[in-house]
């Protein structure tokens, strides 16, 4: 029954492009939108911002190892702290930038696509 | 694109170094096909000149999040498409609130320079345009472009069963559109 309708769509309709441009427009969009971008702030390549977490880790580590060592001998039988866990925080802005245009329209689209 | 140049243009688009010179590739070689997706969703070419503006910013702006997944173009129609069906919404919200009579799509169409179809090309317009977005979108790139499902499915996220039943109800309404006119 689909078929039928798209066949009969075919013959009713044109494919024909009905729509305009001014003469000359594809040719000197790309100059005129080159002219206008901004110079993009770069992000650093993702390895550079991942490996930074490691270090901090052992870092941290390293300092609270001695910390608690030092408090362990000046308090003999006290408690002894736990190591903390070292967080860094890749930066919001990343990662909001990556959030965009991969995940947020899709949860528009799928609302969308239920309602209808 | 042969997929070791899209390598090659991904390289490039990654460098800072490169990138200005390389997005001026990639904006030369997709423009006019991301402009008809654009102009089919918003209809006039002063609109759709607008949102091709907004949607190369964007994708330049936001080149860093396009690391992962997809092709070059994949990632650019789905801009293209969010913009278009955005700038169609607040339209809409708008032209709401407006006391204005609105003239419709089909008036508008012909009166519009750069529009050459006749009367019942802009009713036909008209009637995609009140399909619902999902239903439009899927319409027209199956339609006019004949982009496969999978294809389709990557662009807008949605399964490819998802989107055959919605071009299918797409389907079926622009045939009761030309029946009624019959």
């Amino acid at each position: 029954m689909d078929m039928n309708e798209e066949k009969y769509l075919n013959e009713r309709m044109s494919k024909q492009n009905p729509f305009r441009v001014p003469e000359g427009y594809f040719d000197d969009f790309a100059t005129q939108v080159m002219a206008k971008l901004p110079e993009r702030e770069s992000q650093p390549v993702t390895a550079k911002r991942v490996s930074f977490r490691p270090w901090m880790a052992v870092a941290a580590s390293l300092v609270v190892a001695i910390f608690s060592v030092a408090v362990y001998f000046t308090q003999m039988g006290g408690q002894q702290e736990q190591p903390q866990q070292a967080s860094a925080t890749v930066s919001d802005a990343y990662m909001d930038a990556a959030a965009d245009y991969a995940m947020i329209d899709n949860a528009e689209i799928y609302a969308y696509f239920v309602e209808n | 694109m042969a997929s070791s140049d899209e390598k090659r243009l991904m390289e490039m688009l990654a460098d800072p170094a490169t990138q200005r010179k390389a997005f001026e590739q990639v904006v030369r070689q997709y423009s006019e096909q991301l402009y008809w997706q654009v102009r089919r969703i918003v209809l006039t070419h002063e609109d759709a000149n607008d949102v091709m503006q907004n949607v190369m910013l964007k994708a330049w702006t936001n080149l860093d999040s396009f690391r992962q997944a997809s092709k070059l173009s994949t990632w650019l129609y789905r801009i293209a498409i969010n913009e278009s069906l955005d700038f169609v919404r607040h339209q809409k919200a708008a032209s709401m609130m407006s006391a204005d009579d609105d003239a419709g799509i089909a008036n508008t169409l012909m009166a519009d320079e750069y529009f050459d179809g006749d009367e019942t090309e802009a009713q036909l317009q008209e009637a995609i345009a009140q399909l619902p977005d999902v239903q439009r979108t899927v319409f027209n790139l199956r339609y006019y472009d004949n982009m496969k499902y999978g294809e389709m499915s990557k662009v807008l996220n949605t399964s490819e069963g998802a989107l055959k039943a919605s071009y299918h109800i797409a389907v079926k309404k622009i045939s009761d559109f030309f029946k009624q006119r019959d």
